[in-house]
C-alpha cells in the first residue's frame, strides 16, 4: 500500500516551488527540477498512483522539456545584447538572450514538475475532499470535479472519436495536410460530447444532492480537521522566501 | 413513505419553442404504485421527469408553466424551481454519469449520497448494505464504481438514490442499455418497490412498463394519449401506433380473449406471465 501524506502537505510543497520558480535564479530553478525528478522516484508518498500516471509524467516531462528548449533558444535567438556566443543558421547567439531563455525555460519547467508531481501522486477524492473540509463552495467543487474528470477522459475520447472519424474514412491518419483538415472532424465531436457529458455529469451530481453538501454534511464530514505541522512549516518557508524576494535580500 | 403525484393541465413550454413539450397534461398516480410513461422519442416522456425531479425548472427559468403539479401534500404553483432529492430522485438514461468518480468504491460511492443529504449517521453502514443486498450488488461493495458493466453501474446509480429512500422514484429509460438478464434483475427490484415507493419509468417500448407497472401514460408530441391500467389499454379499442410494440402485446392480447378458458380479466395476468418467463 502507498503511504499518504496529508494533501496539505503536497499543496504546501507546490506552492512552495512555485514561490522558488520566482524567487531564485535559473540555477537553482534547474536544480529544483532535478529534486522534483528525483522526488517522484525516491518519496514513496509522491510516486505515480498507477502505472498510466507514471507514463503520463514521463511523456509530460518530455514535452515540457522539448518546450522549454524551444523557449530558450528563440529567447537566446531573437533577445540581443551582451556578447555574442556563435551563430545557429545564420542568426547569432547572444549573452542577454539566452540568459533571458535560461530563466523562463527553468521557471516554466519547475512550475510545470510541481503541478504534475501533486496530480499524479494524488487521488483525485482526496483533493476533493480536503477542499471540502475546508470550506470550498460545491459549485466551485463541481466545476473542478467536472474539469478533472474531462482530462483524466481526455486520451481515451480522443481515440475513440479518432477510431470513428477513420471508420468512416476521414483521412485521420494520412500526410500532415490531410491530418490538419481531418482535425475538425475531430476536435468538433470532441468539444460537443465533452460538453454535453459534463452538463449530464454536472446534473446526475446535482440530483444526488452535491449542491447542497455544504449544508448538509456539517455533521458528517469532520470540517476544519487540525492543519498539519509540516503545511504550516513549508507555507512559512514559503513566506519567508517569498518576503525575503520582495526586498531583495535573495540573489534574483 | 410513498407520495401521490398529482398533475393538473400541466403544460410546459421552452422559450424557443413553437410547440409546448408538455401539453394540458392531467392525471393522478397514487402513492406506491408503479407507472409506466411510454411514447416515441420527443413524446416530453424525460421532460416531464425532469420537471418532477425539478431539474427542468431550476435550469430552465425561462420555462413556461401553466397548470399545476403536487407531490404528496406539497403544491408547487407550477414546477418545483428547486432540485427535490431525496424526496424524488432521478436515475438517468446513461447511468454512468451518476456514478461522481471521486469514491473509490461502490461502498463510498452509496455513502456519498449519505454525506450530501446530511444523513450519515450510526446506522449508514447497515443502511448501505441492505441497499446493496436488495439491489443483488453487495459483492460489488469494494469494487471500484466506474470498472462496472451496463447492468451493475445501472444497479448501482439505482442505489445511489435508493440510499435516501425518496418517497417518488423517476427512472429514465432504464433498459436502453441492459441486457435481458439485467432487465429481468430490473424488474424484479421494481416489483420489490411497489407499495413503499412510486415509481415512474418511461421507455419508447411498452413490453418493459407492461410486465411492471400498475398504469400506463402513453404519451405523443407532449400529449396524454391514454392513461389506464394494461389490461384496458390493451383491450382500448383506440389505435395507438406510436407506442412501440402495441400492436402485438394486443395482438396476443385478442388472441387470448378468443379462447374459452381466458377470461378478460385474466389477460394482463397471462401477458405478465408470458412476458416474464
Amino acid at each position: 500500500m502507498t503511504p499518504r501524506i496529508d494533501i496539505s502537505v503536497k499543496l504546501a510543497v507546490v506552492l512552495l516551488l512555485w514561490v522558488c520558480a520566482f524567487a531564485f535564479s535559473w540555477m537553482y530553478q534547474a536544480l529544483l527540477c532535478l529534486v522534483v525528478i528525483a522526488v517522484r522516484f525516491t518519496i514513496p508518498a509522491f510516486r505515480p498512483q498507477s502505472q498510466r500516471s507514471a507514463r503520463a509524467f514521463s511523456r509530460f516531462l518530455l514535452y515540457s522539456a522539448a518546450v522549454a528548449f524551444l523557449v530558450l533558444l528563440l529567447n537566446s535567438l531573437l533577445i540581443r545584447g551582451g556578447t555574442s556566443y556563435g551563430t545557429i543558421l545564420g542568426f547569432a547567439l547572444y549573452e542577454e538572450g539566452l540568459l533571458f531563455g535560461l530563466r523562463t525555460a527553468s521557471r516554466l519547467l519547475l512550475l510545470t514538475y510541481a503541478v504534475l508531481l501533486f496530480f499524479i501522486s494524488s487521488p483525485l477524492k482526496d483533493l476533493i475532499r480536503f477542499l471540502q473540509t475546508r470550506g470550498l463552495s460545491p459549485s466551485f467543487t463541481l466545476i473542478l470535479l467536472l474539469t478533472l474528470h474531462f482530462l483524466d477522459h481526455l486520451p481515451a475520447r480522443i481515440h475513440q472519436i479518432f477510431l470513428a472519424q477513420q471508420a468512416r474514412g476521414a483521412p485521420v491518419d494520412a500526410g500532415v495536410l490531410a491530418r490538419s483538415r481531418a482535425l475538425l472532424s475531430l476536435l468538433s465531436p470532441l468539444v460537443l460530447s465533452s460538453i454535453v457529458e459534463s452538463i449530464d455529469r454536472g446534473t446526475a451530481l446535482e440530483l444526488r444532492g452535491f449542491l447542497n453538501r455544504r449544508t448538509n454534511c456539517e455533521a458528517s464530514i469532520p470540517s476544519g480537521e487540525g492543519w498539519n505541522f509540516l503545511t504550516i512549516l513549508i507555507l512559512i518557508l514559503s513566506m519567508v522566501i517569498l518576503i525575503l524576494t520582495i526586498f531583495r535580500w535573495l540573489p534574483g | 413513505m410513498a407520495a401521490r403525484i398529482e398533475l393538473n393541465s400541466l403544460t410546459l413550454r421552452y422559450a424557443m419553442a413553437s410547440t409546448p413539450a408538455v401539453s394540458g397534461l392531467s392525471c393522478t398516480i397514487p402513492q406506491g404504485s408503479c407507472v409506466g410513461v411510454v411514447g416515441p422519442t420527443g413524446a416530453g416522456k424525460t421532460t416531464l421527469l425532469h420537471s418532477l425531479a425539478g431539474i427542468l425548472g431550476k435550469h430552465h427559468p425561462e420555462l413556461m408553466v401553466s397548470g399545476n403539479v403536487s407531490i404528496g401534500d406539497e403544491s408547487f404553483g407550477g414546477i418545483s424551481r428547486e432540485i427535490l432529492f431525496p424526496r424524488v430522485g432521478l436515475v438517468l438514461q446513461d447511468p454512468s454519469v451518476q456514478i461522481s468518480g471521486v469514491r473509490d468504491t461502490v461502498f463510498e460511492e452509496v455513502l456519498f449520497t449519505l454525506e450530501n443529504v446530511g444523513a450519515v449517521g450510526d446506522d449508514s453502514d447497515s443502511r448501505i448494505q441492505l441497499i446493496l443486498r436488495q439491489l443483488g450488488i453487495e459483492h460489488l461493495a469494494h469494487r471500484k464504481p466506474t470498472s462496472l458493466s451496463g447492468g451493475e453501474t445501472q444497479r448501482v446509480a439505482l442505489a445511489t438514490i435508493l440510499v435516501a429512500r425518496p418517497e417518488v422514484l423517476l427512472l429514465d429509460e432504464p433498459i436502453s442499455a441492459l441486457d435481458a438478464t439485467a432487465q429481468a434483475r430490473l424488474r424484479s427490484i421494481l416489483l420489490h418497490l411497489r407499495g413503499t415507493t412510486t415509481v415512474l419509468v418511461t421507455d419508447t417500448q411498452i413490453d418493459f412498463p407492461l410486465s411492471v407497472c400498475d398504469r400506463i401514460l402513453a404519451l405523443d408530441h407532449g400529449r396524454a394519449v391514454v392513461f389506464a391500467e394494461p389490461q384496458q389499454l390493451l383491450s382500448n379499442d383506440q389505435s395507438l401506433p406510436m407506442i412501440g410494440g402495441w400492436q402485438r402485446w394486443r395482438d396476443i392480447a385478442r388472441e387470448l380473449e378468443g379462447r374459452s378458458d381466458s377470461s378478460h380479466r385474466d389477460t394482463t395476468r397471462i401477458l405478465k406471465a408470458i412476458h416474464l418467463a
